[in-house]
């Protein structure tokens, strides 16, 4: 099947207030198409709609207008959660379980039966790290060994497309390196891989394909080299890092150069951009008695491409009626 | 499959509801009450027996009550609450299989209890019956080890089962699970004066106050009736009739409460 | 199924579900209606421990068994049995009265349906006096149940002279309206008359309590058919007087007189005439009996 997921005009609403419900629109007309095998991130800043895009694709909600399928059914129905998995925002089990029990437990929702069950509830706990403590019980799992399970439950029946929502969240550094290592595994197996986000570090290294959401609309979407080019400022330039540099000079640089950003006393940092030939400035900068510290070429990144696109609103940051990632 | 699904989905409640230890208060309670039983034979003398019957049937029925609706509101509306159903609901379980093995799962709990109390009961009677002088037993209205007696905790399971099934109802719409508990309780309540509800024709005069407040009696689910403890304590005879209409009553009225709670749950979404 | 018509048969089958739960539980009624022994509905039998059992919720206590009651006397009323009837009623409303000593209406309502003499009540003045009492001893400023009592005494016993006595002590306490004290003095003088008792019911019928004004009512309705009676008696003597034989029908009578028609008590049930008694009672089925014993006056001598 060459496309996993595709919405047309997904649009959700929310009632918000008690006495006179006012709608609010959380998703607006998403049209999206997710092609197999690859890693699509879904990204934006919090309340985008992310998390309510995945959550209409599982089947947690349901669209006011417009469909969306998930390989090759409607999303909601049950025969196609055979071949998916999904890793939900706030993961929250039954602490009364220990995790191989609960790891049993879906497997035999999936129709595998008995030793089977405990077989790959074991060898999926073992891929997310959690091998030694699965006969504990869940009331006694920190929240990254929680993110852990969620990862766990998500594969236990090796899903062709895997669902994360904000799969790195509660993880320490080391963590995160994992689920990014086992990301890059699953995508390595054929599987597809569609995780929502707000750091944009991790989408540059794993995504094959982006889409960015900003209040409900899909702003932008394409790989991330493509999103990356098209900032449209040139995409490329210098960074020259000096030290040593009077005030003095720095400040008769400004005109001259894109930016200039004082990282102590008498380090600085001086963007050109790509009209600029930097040998000259390096020149005049030893003239001065500034020493060089490195020279370097630009490359805009995702983040100024999602800074570029996500408007800046009268919003404060979280101020969400519902919390939507 | 979907009786395996449904199977887990209940065997999985079961297990949950024997770990929880909301369980274990309402077991010492009902202790508790058993216990005083023995105490509040000696106010009113010459009554043992029929007070033992009497109270070790209530604290079945009260207990169960309790059981029914803390555990089974906690186990769905907090389940909800928690959004521990998120990851449940990806699954391939369509949500008629996630209410029916929910409603299975609560009632092998209730099953399980209300079995371990009636045996209780019946041991104490029979130590009742074993220490008690003959011209004492021939004064009983009834044996202390009735069989009879049977009948009226036959009729509480009846009960119980019902009040599940509709603790689970409100479990599946309401927003949070204390509102699912208040609403069950009063369902009760107004279950247990079903018959005054109907009869209330008779006491009032305003017809039509008095047939709004009857058709509620109607539609209520009639707790009252499955109260045969004043009979069976002393030994009056209660026909298979009547106990064939009450179950299959349950029967109906179950069946619409899962048909309710499916049809509302099925269109339920989760933030 | 499309989602709407899925719901639309979902709603049905509740519908339909429900309405076969409650024909299950309408057959289970008629065909199997279960005896309640009498010791269920109180269950406590000791008041002593009743109230202390009931701790802070005596009050609605209280009202739980005075709805039960009267929903006790609603039903005896109903009921066909012969034997026992209404034997809840006083245990009731002494269990409630316990719970709730200031529990107005048990007392007046219960001492008036207490004194009822069957079919209507179970014509217990003893436990309606005694319950009155009671309800003196705790509020011995309810002038109201004092008279109460002197009234039972005046129309059910027919003891004037216990009657005057009681009205006595209800003007002694204060708050007691002007007319009480008249009452005791009309009660001894015009004891036996219908007059007399005309007045204590007309003041009745201004009482706040509707189960009291319906009992004056009727009581009043009663007395205008001992007037009919006497009046019809009076009619088959002066027949007596002209024939020198007593008519065979009332049918006969009426005719004699050149009246038309059938001649109805109060609630419009037709008298009863029975030839070889040649006297008139009351029709079979009137509501209004039986008459009061105490106001009838003696039939006039046969000539």
């Amino acid at each position: 099947m060459a496309t996993v997921v595709r919405t047309e005009r997904l649009t959700k609403d929310f009632a918000t207030g008690f006495w006179r419900p006012r709608p609010h629109r959380a998703l607006d007309a998403l049209s999206f198409d997710i092609p197999a095998g690859g890693v699509y991130g879904l990204l934006g800043p919090n309340g985008a709609g992310k998390s309510t895009t995945l959550k209409l694709l599982v089947g947690l909600l349901w669209p006011t207008s417009g469909r969306a399928e998930v390989l090759g059914r409607p999303a909601g129905d049950t025969g196609a959660h055979q071949r998916l998995g999904f890793l939900p925002e706030h993961p929250t089990f039954y602490d009364q379980l220990t995790a191989e029990e609960l790891l049993m437990y879906f497997a035999g929702l999936f129709g595998f039966a008995g030793q089977e069950r405990r077989t790959r509830a074991t060898r999926v706990l073992d891929r997310v790290g959690l091998g030694a403590d699965r006969r504990r019980p869940l009331r006694q799992y920190s929240k990254g060994m929680i993110q852990r399970v969620g990862l766990a439950q998500a594969l236990v029946n090796d899903p062709e497309f895997v669902m994360l929502d904000e799969p790195m969240s509660g993880l320490d550094p080391i963590g995160r390196r994992e689920v990014r290592d086992l990301i890059l595994h699953l995508r390595d197996e054929g599987r597809t891989v569609l995780f929502s986000s707000h750091i944009l570090s991790d989408a540059e290294l794993l995504c094959s394909n982006v889409g960015i959401l900003d209040r409900g609309r899909l702003v932008a979407s394409g790989t991330v080299a493509e999103l990356a080019a098209s900032t449209g400022e040139g995409g490329r330039g210098w960074e020259v890092v000096v030290t040593s540099l009077p005030q003095a000079v720095a400040d008769r640089l400004a005109p001259r150069v894109r930016r200039v950003t004082k990282i102590a006393e008498g380090r600085y940092s001086l963007e050109l951009g790509p009209d600029v030939h930097p040998e000259p400035l390096i020149a005049e900068l030893a003239v001065a008695g500034a020493a060089l510290v490195s020279v370097s070429t630009l490359r805009t990144t995702l983040e100024d491409a999602f800074i570029n696109v996500i408007s800046p609103g009268p919003k404060a940051p979280g101020a969400r009626p519902q919390g939507q990632g | 499959m979907a009786a395996q699904r449904i199977g887990l989905v209940a065997w999985h409640v079961f297990k949950e509801s024997v770990r929880d230890r909301v369980l274990y208060a309402i077991g010492a309670f009902a202790l508790l009450l058993v216990a005083s039983s023995l105490l509040i034979g000696q106010i009113t003398a010459g009554q043992d027996v029929k007070i033992i019957k009497d109270l070790g049937l209530t604290t079945i029925e009260l207990a169960g009550v309790l059981m029914t609706v803390f555990i089974g509101v906690g186990l769905v509306a907090r389940e909800i609450e928690r959004r521990s159903i998120h990851s449940l609901l990806a699954k391939p379980l369509p949500r008629w299989e996630f209410i029916v093995g929910k409603y299975f799962g609560l009632l092998l709990t209730v099953t399980v209890n209300v079995a371990a109390m009636a045996a209780a009961l019946y041991l104490m009677l029979a130590w009742m019956d074993w220490t008690s002088l003959p011209n004492i037993r021939r004064s009983w209205d009834a044996p202390a080890t009735d069989v009879r007696l049977l009948i009226s905790v036959l009729l509480i399971y009846a009960e119980l089962a019902l009040l599940t099934a509709i603790a689970l109802f409100f479990s599946t719409f309401s927003s949070s699970a204390l509102w699912s508990v208040v609403f069950t309780v009063g369902l009760y309540i107004a279950g247990l004066e079903s018959e005054d509800l109907r009869n209330f024709g008779d006491i009032v005069d305003a017809p039509v106050m008095a047939h709004v407040v009857s058709a509620i009696g109607w539609v209520v689910p009639a707790f009252s009736s499955f109260d045969v403890k004043a009979q069976v304590v002393h030994g009056v005879h209660i026909p298979a009739g009547y106990v064939i209409h009450m179950l299959l009553y349950a029967i109906f009225y179950i069946g619409v409460a899962l048909l309710a709670a499916v049809t509302i749950f099925s269109r339920r979404e989760f933030k | 199924m499309s989602g709407r018509a899925r719901l639309g048969a979902s709603l049905l089958g509740i519908v339909v579900g429900l309405a076969a739960a409650a024909e299950t539980l309408h057959g289970r009624e008629k065909a199997y209606p279960l005896p309640v022994p009498s010791q269920h509905l109180l269950y406590l039998r000791s008041n002593r421990i009743a109230s202390r059992m009931m701790l802070s919720f005596k009050s609605v206590a209280a009202d739980v068994y005075w709805i039960r009651a009267i929903q006790h006397y609603g039903l005896e009323r109903k009921s066909l049995r012969t034997t026992d009837r209404f034997d809840l009623l006083q245990p009731l409303l002494d269990l409630t009265t316990t719970l709730d000593p200031r529990f107005n209406i048990a007392y007046r309502f219960g001492a008036i349906f207490l004194s009822l003499d069957p079919p209507n009540g179970p014509g217990r003045i003893d436990q309606a006096i005694a319950l009155l009492k009671k309800g003196l001893a705790y509020n011995p400023n309810r002038w109201q149940y004092a008279h109460d009592i002197g009234f039972i005494e005046y129309w059910y016993a027919g003891d004037y002279t216990a009657a005057a006595g009681w009205f006595e002590r209800a003007a002694e306490i204060p708050g007691a309206p002007d007319w009480i004290r008249p009452l005791a003095a009309v009660t001894l003088a015009r004891g036996g008359d219908r007059q007399g008792a005309r007045t204590m019911l007309e003041e009745l019928r201004g009482s706040e309590e509707k189960y009291i004004r319906d009992a004056a009512d009727r009581s009043l309705a009663q007395l205008r058919a001992l007037d009919d009676l006497d009046q019809l008696q009076g009619m088959v003597d002066e027949y007596f007087n002209r024939r020198q034989s007593y008519p065979a029908s009332m049918t006969e009578l009426m005719h004699t007189f050149g009246i038309a028609g059938v001649p109805s008590d109060p609630a419009r049930v037709p008298y009863a005439y029975d030839p070889a008694t040649h006297t008139f009672t009351l029709g079979p089925a009137s509501p209004l009996s039986p008459l009061p014993k105490i106001v009838q006056k003696t039939p006039a001598p046969k000539k």
